[in-house]
């Protein structure tokens, strides 16, 4: 019986259940009567876009948050999770796509973390014995021994899963499962997510965007839209298009316009620039290019390859270990940020809650980080506030942010309308150069094509941009030239239009094809 | 010169343990800059009881329990109120230095009781603090408690998904370091200078702050400071022993405080930060607010 | 919690308005008078009887008046000394060291002139008693510059180096004016030398011209911060480093310019004390009560939550507590230390109602659902 059953899990049977799931918040209807069935040896990817409910429907089947309305079965049995230690011990994994692992310990003690079997004094020989047997049966690689902040993405996302499996799930949910992942390393996720479906696992993607990667692994697919189900099918009945259109509830283009402009002269040229990462090794090495006016230049990569680190060398936030970077022929490598500013840099960085904006600032005030050094709005260093509230205001009104005015504050502004309104300010400046580091990440479809465009416009503005992005699809349809970054090197620089997307892909994951010459 | 060095030993002892206290604290991200105004309660409440009951016992447990409550008082306002951890320390100091001056004035000077034996010629609080270094290591770094505070500390959001309830564990930490704290008082007014005068640890809580950044959040390296600046502390209190007529002695008493500086500015220089910065808790100093 | 069909909520607060801020800073006063009010229980003395022997002399007492309004300028001058670097979201508490420094420095100066040696000489006291101010100010801000400049360029603690330079300033101090020390005076009380009568500050309606300074002084520092680039810069800084840094703000220049800017407002509050209050006119040799006082700075610097203006009254009436106190302690037959108390009372009550400043307590009814329902953005 042992074989037949795992842990009572038999394939096929249905292990987890929703039915007529609701959570509501103030003033939202975030889940609106979900009905899931999720089966042991499954894959059933979750599709849905931001704000379609899949993230409220992922913690309330972790016990993070516990639904207004609706029951849950496990094995037919109605179950109540009232915190994800409920969740875990009936079984639920959860594979968090901002990753739960503490960068400080080594990856046998995050696996360990918390767990009931730890012992009171470490026993961490035998836990590494139990782990190293997961690994060999799913074919996971990963240095047991290693501290967490050393490893790749795609390496933390196999300890968080080893944690889940430590614990016994049986039930594996995979948030965004490939998002930060090399496309090598995606394969090597997906070998491994088909040999745990076969050890009947029940296993749930949650994914926005890659409907190719639901097409190739997953055996079922419910789309999310609105809070609700919009469609449930096998994958096998299922193509691009109509999961596209389930998900967005209209037809879709797959193609932005690309405009071509006439490329003028070279605006910022990198010469041979390395850097060093924050814990001191060498990120980003020996990299070299030109930006011209009328071009966005993209770098694709996945996320850690040394991009970060180039776009605060270039934005003067971190001290480059060798190379020039010239803006307007100028030799500005050792510029302060401030002189890049006024030289006529404009850098939109990552981090647009803790880098971009001051939450506790209006939106007067974060217009103002870009202004308060121009003698248009300080003379003799009083700033005038009169006309950064008009600017803030034109910005909102431009850019259809969506607030109850410009002295909210900022904290108070959702991901996308922050990002207008630092987008805004930042064009505003009419600047020589534009930076923009992963400009439409964690945006919505509406946002990121806003912002997009915009882009395309400074660009037809004659500004020279230079677009980093670990979206490979955003790159490929912006860029006039494409530099895919591996381990803080360029493996080559391509024409845009013509860039084959699998060459790109095997190149930021370190690979050169071999019918390309670059 | 034996004079000397027990003096030192003794002196370092109350720097292991507050230091220890706070270490405990800092580990699960808990920062306590209350630190002086924990000692000084213990230390004035530890005198006072000690006093009048006649009983070393009920002066150390006095000071263990009012470090305990404290402790409990600075959790109450970072963990559970999510209160900024410098605010909350700073007022833990300033209570403590305001009230303890009011509450002990009416005690001020000599405790009155039998010292406490020496053993080999030094308190035999020496060695219960040079024991108590490798018990907290070993809790910290070999125990599923350890890895549990040093988890809360680095990453509390990781913590409470893997199942550890970031208050609880805090809270603990939080006691456990002001009983040291407070311990370490009444060991100051007990045994090392069993006199009571207004603000009479003149600083020892805040050396023993700079002693947790300067070890690293290592009990060792702690032990190691703590023995340094011992010997400092009894140097500037008895210049005479080494360089007799050399400077007033007033000039002296500036040099722990001196020399702690210089540690601090060599552990911050860019040349030891990238050799050993990564030791400091991730998570220091945020408070934890569970969505 | 639920009571009833009513559910009580802790809110974060999403914005507070200045009115309720400063109501809230009210009843952390009344909370923390009342709180202290067991004191004078336990000491078996009434409450009423003790405030009402605190307030009338402090402030209805013609030789407790000035008293308290000199006391009060200089919690002002200090809580100025705080604010700065508070609004740079760091730490000054070694107002203490910092005012020692300045009241040094001014002594320093008198010493170079052949004050000590000759008490009566006549003196340019116009032209002198500024260069003693610029003396105290300079010396502070050197000072207090040390913990600017090792917190933006090696990040130390800022607390800690401050802490720590207190003490260190604390010696100094006894050293010159004990023992025979260079700024001893002729007392063998272990006390500073007498500042010239010729160099005593001028007294304006019976206060020191520093009162009216001070006042000044915080117009000066609200516009800084409301209206002028540094202003901008400081905010901006204390709020987020890291965004700072991206807008182009120098991470070592602020902090270095704000410990500057406080250290030498400290520094002028040690003049203030140590050379303009009538009485003083020297270093006493209980000057470590008066750098005690200092911290009553960070105090009032929270309670106005940073603002400078609103710091005026609360000054002030720490200044006629701590002189009102002193008196009714006496008076009373009160251990020592009434005012030091008060001191800790009123910080320990301050941080419970930071609380307050951060979120708000929300009744709903819970009988309907909410009426506008609508899909998540």
């Amino acid at each position: 019986m042992q074989h037949e059953t795992i842990n009572g899990f038999q394939r096929g049977a249905p292990v987890l259940e929703l039915r007529g799931i609701t959570k509501r918040f103030p003033g939202v209807l975030a889940n609106d009567r979900i009905d899931l069935e999720m089966r042991a040896g499954e894959i059933h990817a979750i599709l849905g876009e931001n704000g379609a409910g899949k993230t409220t429907l992922m913690k309330i089947l972790y016990g993070m948050l516990q639904p207004d309305e609706g029951e849950i079965y496990i094995r037919g049995q109605r179950v109540k999770f009232h915190s994800p230690q409920d969740a875990i011990a009936l079984g639920i994994g959860m594979v968090h796509q901002n990753r739960t692992l503490v960068a400080a310990h080594t990856v046998l003690e995050n696996i360990v973390l918390g767990h009931p079997r730890a012992g009171r004094v470490l026993n961490l020989k035998r836990a590494g014995e139990e782990v190293a047997a997961l690994c060999e049966r799913y074919g996971f690689k990963v240095d047991l021994k290693a501290s967490v902040w050393q490893l790749s993405e795609g390496e933390k996302q196999v300890v968080e899963i080893l944690k889940a499996l430590y614990r016994g799930a049986r039930i594996l949910i995979l948030d965004e499962p490939t998002s930060a992942l090399a496309p090598s390393e995606t394969e090597k996720l997906l070998a491994s997510i088909q040999a745990m479906a076969n050890d009947e696992l029940a296993i749930v993607p949650f994914i926005t965007h890659k409907l190719p990667i639901v097409l190739a692994t997953s055996h079922r697919v419910t789309v999310l839209r609105g809070g609700r189900v919009t469609a449930r099918l096998d994958t096998a009945n299922a193509n691009e298009r109509i999961l596209a259109r389930e998900m967005v509830g209209r037809e879709v283009i797959f193609r932005l316009e690309r405009a071509t402009v006439e490329r003028g002269a070279p605006v910022l040229q990198v010469e041979g620039l390395s850097a060093l990462s924050n814990r001191g090794y060498l990120a980003l090495r020996n990299v070299s290019f030109t930006v011209h006016e009328g071009e966005i230049f993209g770098i694709a990569g996945v996320s850690g390859n040394g991009q970060h680190e180039l776009a605060e060398v270039l934005a003067g936030l971190r001290p480059a270990v060798g190379g020039r970077v010239l803006l307007d022929g100028k030799d500005i490598t050792n510029a302060s940020t401030l002189e890049r500013w006024r030289l006529g840099m404009g850098y939109i960085p990552a981090e647009r809650n803790e880098v971009g904006s001051i939450g506790d600032f209006s939106l007067v005030e974060n217009t103002a980080m870009n202004y308060y050094f121009d003698p248009q709005y300080a003379r003799r260093g009083i700033v005038d506030y009169k006309a950064m509230r008009r600017l803030t205001e034109e910005i909102i009104a431009h850019y259809k942010v969506v607030t109850p005015g410009p002295d909210v504050r900022a904290r108070n502004l959702s991901g996308g309308n922050l990002q207008k309104v630092i987008l805004g300010r930042v064009l505003a400046r009419r600047p020589r150069v534009i930076i923009a580091n992963l400009p439409t990440q964690g945006l919505d479809v509406g946002a990121t094509e806003f912002v997009q465009n915009q882009l395309i416009e400074a660009k037809k503005a004659g500004a020279a941009v230079l677009l980093i992005s670990e979206d490979l699809d955003e790159v490929l349809a912006l860029s006039d030239r494409i530099a895919p970054i591996y381990e803080g090197a360029f493996m080559g620089i391509l024409p845009g239009g013509e860039a084959e997307r699998e060459h790109v892909g095997a190149m930021i994951a370190g690979t050169l094809p071999k019918d390309l010459v670059v | 010169m034996f004079e000397f060095y027990a003096r030192s030993l003794e002196a370092s002892m109350i720097f292991t343990f507050a230091a220890l206290g706070e270490l405990i604290n800092q580990r699960s991200g808990v920062l306590n800059v209350g630190i002086e105004g924990v000692m000084l309660f213990g230390a004035t409440l530890g005198f006072i009881v000690a006093q009048t009951t006649g009983s070393y016992a009920a002066g150390f447990a006095v000071a263990i329990l009012v470090g305990a409550l404290l402790g409990l008082l600075h959790g109450f306002f970072t963990i559970t109120l999510h209160g900024d951890q410098v605010v909350s320390g700073m007022g833990i100091w300033i209570l403590g230095f305001g009230l303890t001056t009011y509450i002990g004035s009416a005690y001020a000077g000599p405790l009155g009781l039998p010292r406490i034996p020496t053993v080999f010629g030094v308190s035999p609080f020496v060695f219960l603090s040079i024991a108590l270094v490798p018990v907290v290591w070993f809790v910290l770094s070999k125990t599923s408690l350890g890895l549990q505070i040093r988890s809360v500390g680095e990453n509390p959001v990781v913590a409470e998904v893997s199942g550890i309830s970031v208050a609880r564990t805090r809270y603990l930490c939080v006691t456990v370091g002001g009983m040291l704290m407070g311990f370490a008082g009444a060991v100051y007014a007990l045994n090392y200078n069993p006199v009571w005068n207004y603000n009479f640890l003149m600083g020892w809580g805040f050396i023993s702050l700079a002693l947790v950044f300067f070890s690293l959040w290592n009990p060792w390296i702690l032990l190691g400071g703590s023995l340094l600046f011992g010997v400092f502390w009894q140097l500037a209190l008895n210049p005479q022993l080494v360089l007799p007529g050399l400077m007033s002695r007033y000039i002296w008493r500036t040099v722990p405080f001196a020399i702690t500086l210089v540690v601090l500015l060599l552990m911050s220089t860019p040349w030891f930060r990238a050799k050993w910065g990564a030791a400091r808790p991730e998570a220091l100093g945020q408070p934890y607010v569970r969505d | 919690m639920r009571l009833g069909a009513l559910e009580v909520k802790l809110q974060p607060r999403a914005s507070l308005p200045g009115w309720k801020a400063a109501l809230i800073s009210v009843l952390a006063i009344v909370v923390a008078l009342l709180l202290f009010s067991v004191l004078f229980v336990l000491a078996r003395v009434s409450p009423l009887e003790a405030y009402r022997e605190i307030i009338s002399y402090a402030f209805f007492n013609r030789f407790g008046l000035p008293l308290s309004i000199s006391r009060g300028i200089f919690l002002l001058l200090c809580t100025y000394a705080f604010i700065v670097p508070y609004q740079a979201g760091l730490w000054n508490i070694g107002m203490t060291g910092q005012l020692y420094l300045g009241s040094l420095a001014v002594y320093a100066v008198v010493l170079a002139l052949g004050g000590k040696a000759n008490p009566s000489a006549a003196y340019p006291a116009g032209l002198i008693i500024p260069l003693l101010m610029l003396a105290a100010m300079a010396a502070g801000a050197a000072y207090a510059g040390v913990a600017g400049f090792l917190k933006g360029k090696f990040n130390v603690n800022e607390i800690v180096v401050t802490m720590l330079m207190n003490f260190i300033a604390f010696w100094l101090v006894s050293y010159t004016i004990k023992e025979g020390g260079p700024f001893m005076g002729g007392s063998g009380e272990g006390e500073g030398f007498k500042l010239p009568a010729a160099l005593n500050a001028p007294l304006v309606a019976g206060v020191p011209f520093t009162a009216f300074l001070a006042l000044a002084l915080a117009v000066l520092l609200t516009f800084m911060f409301a209206k002028t680039k540094v202003g901008y810069e400081i905010r901006a800084y204390g709020k987020s480093p890291a965004a700072a840094r991206y807008a182009g703000i120098s991470g070592l220049r602020i902090p270095v310019l704000v410990f500057l800017i406080g250290g030498a407002l400290a520094g002028l509050a040690g003049y203030h004390y140590f050379a303009a209050v009538p009485g003083v006119y020297k270093i006493p040799t209980n000057y470590g009560y008066f750098g005690d006082l200092a911290f009553y700075g960070i105090i009032c610097g929270l309670i106005a939550l940073g603002h400078p203006l609103p710091a005026i009254p609360v000054a002030l009436l720490f200044g006629g507590l701590s002189v009102g106190g002193r008196f009714a302690q006496g008076k009373l037959h009160m251990n020592f230390g009434l005012d030091y108390a008060l001191l800790g009372v009123l910080m320990i009550t301050l941080v419970a109602f930071q609380f307050f400043y951060r979120y708000q307590i929300v009744v709903t009814r819970l009988e309907r659902e909410p009426a506008d329902v609508r899909v998540l953005r």
